[in-house]
């Protein structure tokens, strides 16, 4: 009889859902979004670095060549400033050229710095060059 | 004689905020891509070449100033790691576009530091995306 009685006291709930709060947490995801989001755009230059077989010395002699030792810039081995040697670049006309002739040799010595270097490889690129590393003799 | 105006409440419509909110979850959601990059201590290079990159970057890798290399913010060990990992990567590539390797290294590191990491980039058959600041 008790729990009878229990059961008809029981009260009839209804089953809605609680949604006044849902605008709220996607306001919440929103902002996770935006701040998780990177819209920008990083600054770069495009080098295409080809790999392959190493080129023999025959191969590799009239092939216009840009030496970086330390802070200096020599090219084909006359020493150049940054705007000499885009100037140079630029007279080579190597946008015009087929791609086997637009390669570019870049060597460079040990005290060499990222910044340097990083100059060297974007005239080259801005000029059409195709930048062919060369490697020390081990 | 003035007629009382009669002063509707004026109640702004939210019941579609929710909906509004949760479709511009999913525009978020769609549009972006979480970060893959480490924040790691770098000076970047400066040139007046550099534009803004168009290309869709297939991996990340980085050199902070202490020489530790990163691929995808994950430390490795050395340029063949680089090279193997970006193998990976780019092993069902088909075309050009989908070669791109974005690039950062700190200015001032020595050559034998930054080049292994480029002929690696080069060798694995990724296109180098080098980052640097625009000098104005």
């Amino acid at each position: 009889m008790i729990s009878r009685s229990r059961k008809q006291i029981k009260k009839h709930r209804d089953g809605e859902i609680p949604v006044g709060s849902f605008s709220d947490i996607a306001f919440l995801l929103i902002i996770y979004f935006i701040v998780a989001t990177s819209l920008m755009k990083v600054k770069t230059i495009q080098a295409d670095l080809p790999s392959g077989e190493k080129a023999t010395q025959a191969q590799t002699e009239k092939i216009p060549i840009v030496n970086l030792r330390g802070s200096e810039i020599f090219f084909n081995d006359k020493p150049v400033t940054l705007i000499q040697l885009e100037e140079r670049l630029a007279a080579l006309d190597l946008r015009q050229k087929d791609e086997s002739k637009r390669i570019i040799m870049l060597e460079s010595t040990r005290d060499t710095s990222y910044e340097a270097y990083f100059q060297a490889l974007a005239s080259i690129s801005a000029e059409g060059g195709i930048v062919a590393i060369v490697e020390e003799e081990k | 004689m003035k007629r009382k105006k009669k002063r509707r409440p004026v109640s702004v419509p939210v019941a579609s905020m929710g909906d509004i909110a949760f479709l511009l979850i999913i525009f978020f959601m769609v549009c972006s891509e979480l970060s893959k990059e480490k924040d790691v201590p770098l000076v970047l290079p400066m040139s007046e070449y550099v534009e803004k990159v168009e290309a869709d970057i297939v991996a990340r890798v980085q050199i902070d100033e202490a020489g530790q290399i990163y691929l995808d913010g994950v430390g490795v060990a050395g340029p063949k790691d680089i090279e193997w990992g970006l193998r990976a990567m780019l092993a069902n590539t088909v075309s050009d576009k989908q070669r791109h390797v974005q690039f950062k290294c700190d200015a001032a590191l020595p050559r034998d530091t930054f080049e292994p990491v480029l002929q690696a980039i080069a060798e694995a058959g990724g296109i180098v995306e080098a980052v640097g600041e625009k000098i104005e």
